[in-house]
């Protein structure tokens, strides 16, 4: 793996003060552990002797909104956030706030490190089957990692629960993460079983050795050929899925009482106030049979019937 | 057909379709309360001859009087006291009381209480509109600070029940809350109620978009649904007033779980050492 910061972990604060600070960024959704990563990549400079310093966003993380973190260590460092096209390293828990803040890397030397696991916002679902394509974040790993120089796109979540601890995803990232950055492997290891209920220090520490090693044996082209594949198979079943997918909505227009409730909530903004004040769908083919109309009608107006779950092929 | 679309949830299934539409004003809460309790029945499977819908007086009291079950829309307040009656004659029966805060904090309150220190195994609705919204608007327990009505012409000034405390404090073994906007949550909510043994009581917040909310320029139906999320409810919502402003800082979800013996169990048990004595 490309180890692009060039920081002596023996030696940090005293020697010869590196020109500018390292900017690693970490983003992700609420609950999958950002602020756990970067408390730990922060704990870590700090003990090594850099001066550290972290800012974080994470008013909607409860809801499973976005949540990032800027870690930036050195010997000074004055300002908490990373500027865009500044980031050494992005650490990205979800694959499309990955996406969304790539532009923050640095485009000639910077790492992408992305768990390439969606989670889709469920005013982002276009497609209920399951296994299904949702059409967010629609480039895929293989364009990604064939446009930036230095990513490693991994399955941290699927390396995790065959470890049993389907929760560590985020430390078998650290572990990653760790790859790229030239510190003592039993710092972070120490680090992290400071931050992870005791209980479960072992379990966290086998993921971070996964996550580890799971860098030092990457092979580029090879990934690339997998994932080429991977796409070329999802291709597939995004067309067929799309032919699936037929949902109908049932206005019961003498139960309509045009509270607009419906007309307000659709995400795809596809119902709309007729003259009569009844809501009518204007836009069949844009619905998604999301349901959110039938749900928050008072009047039971609203009902969205989808075929029964297609066959597995 | 497979199994899935047979087991699809149909409301036409559950309520009485004649009486629709419904009378509750455009956009009101206690419609989209009445499809999640619906659904919930749905997916636990409960026959609609097991079930019993008690109900006392107010819009919502009105909202059981559409169930296609047992229903019994009784007096003002006093819908806990006749389920209470009506379970221990059937305990076969799964019985399910809709209230409101008028109903259930004001003139109910006693009966709350009592319903919840017995923990007889009932489920009891209360959704919260923070009015007396049948009578056209007036003060209830649960209105928050500064909110106008008919008889707060100046704004409230009264400190507020928060019904779950209350619940929690006189012995409750189940007490949840949650808001209509979040739908399939509140379902799982009501369906956790419904399968707990012993006095479940959820509190729905719920709106009253005719009254309540023109009265307090609260916007559109769809604005008010959303509001339940942000400032607007929490204005004084569950903390004292002249307490700061918390935004969302009311707790939803199952907030009590308490496995104390069930009322009718206990009284059984208690009865038969006696005899034996
Ligand atoms: C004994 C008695 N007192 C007063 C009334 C008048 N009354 C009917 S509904 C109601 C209040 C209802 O408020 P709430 O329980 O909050 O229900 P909402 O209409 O808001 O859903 C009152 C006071 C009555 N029907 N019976
Ligand atoms: S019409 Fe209803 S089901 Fe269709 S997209 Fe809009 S909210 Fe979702
Ligand atoms: S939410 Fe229901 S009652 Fe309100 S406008 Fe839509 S269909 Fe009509
Ligand atoms: S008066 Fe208020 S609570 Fe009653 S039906 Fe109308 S909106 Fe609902
Ligand atoms: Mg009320």
């Amino acid at each position: 793996m490309n180890r692009r910061v060039p920081l002596k972990a023996d030696t940090p604060a005293a020697s010869s003060a590196p020109e500018r600070p390292t900017n690693v960024l970490i983003v992700g959704v609420g609950g999958q552990g950002v602020i756990m990563v970067s408390k730990v990549l922060a704990s870590l400079c700090q003990e090594l002797g850099y001066q550290v310093k972290q800012s974080e966003v994470h008013g909607m993380a409860k809801r499973g909104g976005a949540v990032f973190s800027h870690v930036r260590f050195g010997h000074t460092v004055y300002s908490p956030t990373i500027l865009e096209g500044d980031a050494d390293v992005l650490v990205a828990l979800e694959w499309a706030e990955g996406l969304r803040w790539l532009p923050y890397l640095n485009q000639d030397s910077g790492t992408f490190i992305a768990d390439t696991q969606h989670i889709v916002p469920p005013f982002a679902c276009r497609n209920r089957i399951r296994g299904a394509d949702s059409g967010y974040s629609r480039e895929t790993v293989h364009e990604v990692m064939e446009s930036v120089a230095n990513s490693f796109a991994l399955d941290a979540l699927q390396i995790a629960t065959e470890l049993g601890v389907p929760k560590a995803a985020n430390t078998v990232l650290l572990g990653t993460l760790s790859t790229a950055l030239e510190f003592p492997v039993d710092a972070w290891k120490g680090v992290i079983s400071k931050f992870v209920p005791p209980k479960t220090v072992e379990a966290n520490t086998r993921a971070f050795e996964a996550g580890h090693e799971w860098a030092l044996t990457f092979d580029r082209e090879t990934r690339l050929k997998e994932w080429q594949e991977h796409t070329a198979r999802f291709s597939a079943e995004i067309a067929r899925s799309d032919v699936a997918v037929t949902s109908t909505l049932e206005i019961t227009e003498a139960w309509c009482k045009g509270c607009d409730i419906c007309v307000k909530f659709c995400p795809e903004r596809c119902l709309a106030m007729d003259e009569r004040q009844i809501a009518v769908l204007t836009d069949p083919d844009r619905c998604t049979g999301c349901r959110i109309c039938e749900w928050l009608c008072p009047d039971l107006a609203i009902a969205v019937h989808t075929p029964a779950s297609p066959v597995e092929a | 057909m497979s199994d899935v679309a047979q087991n699809q949830f149909n409301i036409r299934e559950y309520i009485r379709e004649n009486l629709f539409p419904h009378f509750m004003c455009p956009g009101c809460g206690h419609g989209i309360a009445l499809r999640a309790l619906l659904n919930a029945v749905h997916d636990l499977g409960i026959d609609k001859n097991q079930l019993a819908i008690v109900s006392g007086i107010g819009c919502s009291g009105r909202v059981g009087a559409y169930i296609d079950a047992n229903t019994f829309h009784t007096t003002h307040g006093r819908p806990l006291a006749f389920a209470t009656g009506l379970k221990l004659a059937r305990p076969d029966l799964e019985v399910i009381v809709i209230t409101g805060d008028g109903d259930c904090l004001a003139i109910g309150g006693n009966h709350l209480i009592h319903a919840c220190r017995r923990n007889l195994n009932l489920t009891c609705l209360m959704l919260n509109n923070e009015v007396y919204g049948m009578t056209g608007g007036q003060v209830s327990p649960t209105t928050s600070a500064d909110r106008f009505t008919t008889t707060t012409q100046y704004g409230n000034h009264e400190p507020i029940f928060d019904a779950c405390k209350l619940a929690e404090g006189a012995g409750a073994g189940f007490v949840g809350r949650e808001m209509t906007l979040q739908t399939p949550a509140l379902r799982d909510l009501i369906k956790e109620a419904i399968a707990h043994d012993g006095f479940s009581f959820i509190e729905v917040l719920s709106d009253c978009t005719e009254i309540f909310g023109r009265k307090n320029d609260m916007g559109e139906s769809a604005e008010m649904v959303l509001a339940q999320k942000a400032d607007f409810r929490s204005v004084s919502y569950g903390t004292e007033i002249g307490e700061t402003f918390k935004p969302r800082g009311m707790k939803t979800g199952v907030l009590l779980r308490d496995d104390r013996p069930e009322y009718a169990m206990a009284y059984k048990r208690h009865n038969e050492k006696k005899l034996k004595q």
